[in-house]
């Protein structure tokens, strides 16, 4: 089966679930899940972000060369 | 003064066993329900719609051996159950996946009840529950992969995470919280006690 949404339209939902899991065994507070969820998510997203520049930006120079 | 010595927190280990059969059970049980629901939607979510992404056939117990050769299997060609056993790590080590989905509990028992040959609805009657999590042959699953796009290598990895996720769910279960109350709070706790005296 394939999903309708694009293999890139799943990683946010991805990126919210692992995150709202985890910060979930961390706190019982769901302000404090919520915050933590946050953070966590953020780290993630900005993390994956860095990772596809830098292949990015590898490709290019293969591509150059 | 001397730090008052902290209070050893509860264990409860028939939470811990219940989040394990199902994600969030554990905690719906201790009156935690908004959290256990959230777990139980979340990793069954994700569990399902990783197998429904490899057709359901992501989520099995590898086998490494065959039938054939076997002086010790019945007239049916199955090798005794004993065997599949002591093979089990084996077979695992050759597809380490069923390792991380174990963990999401009863949703991925299918897989052993199939491996260990138990009895399965008929194949014309029910075809999708005789055919769920056993392993499946190989040139379906070479032509199945053949023809999909990256939605299968999704797929499985979806299931090992909801599995491995479901492991710190069992342990909040099981000891509560890692964090309790506010760390903000906490570290802010000696500066109002100073400022009180």
């Amino acid at each position: 089966m394939n999903l309708p949404l694009s293999m890139y339209a799943q990683l946010p939902i991805l990126i919210v679930l692992i995150s709202l899991v985890y910060s979930a065994t961390r706190y019982d507070r769901w302000d404090l899940i919520l915050r933590e969820a946050l953070r966590w998510g953020s780290r993630m997203a900005v993390f994956l972000l860095a990772v596809g520049v830098v292949l990015f930006l590898v490709a290019g120079f293969i591509d150059a060369h | 003064m001397m730090n008052p010595a902290p209070q050893e927190q509860p264990v409860y280990l028939w939470a811990g066993v219940l989040s394990y059969l199902v994600p969030g059970l554990g905690q719906i049980c201790q009156g935690r329900i908004g959290k256990g629901l959230l777990f139980m939607v979340c990793l069954l979510g994700l569990f399902h719609v990783g197998q429904a992404m490899g057709d359901w056939k992501n989520v099995y117990i590898p086998d490494s051996e065959g039938p054939a050769g076997n002086e010790f299997a019945d007239p049916g060609g199955k090798p005794p159950r004993s065997q599949r056993l002591r093979h089990l790590p084996h077979n695992l080590y050759q597809r380490w996946h069923y390792v991380g989905q174990f963990w999401i509990g009863a949703a991925a028992w299918p897989a052993l009840w199939q491996y260990f040959y138990m009895p399965v609805p008929d194949k014309d009657a029910n075809p999708f529950w005789h055919d769920l999590q056993r392993k499946p042959d190989e040139l379906t699953v070479n032509n199945f992969w053949r023809d999909s796009d990256k939605t299968p290598d999704l797929g499985w990895i979806y299931t090992v995470i909801a599995g491995v996720l479901n492991i710190l769910v069992i342990y909040d279960a099981y000891a509560g919280p890692a964090v309790r109350g506010d760390p903000r709070e906490e570290k802010q706790k000696p500066k109002l006690e100073e400022a009180r005296t």
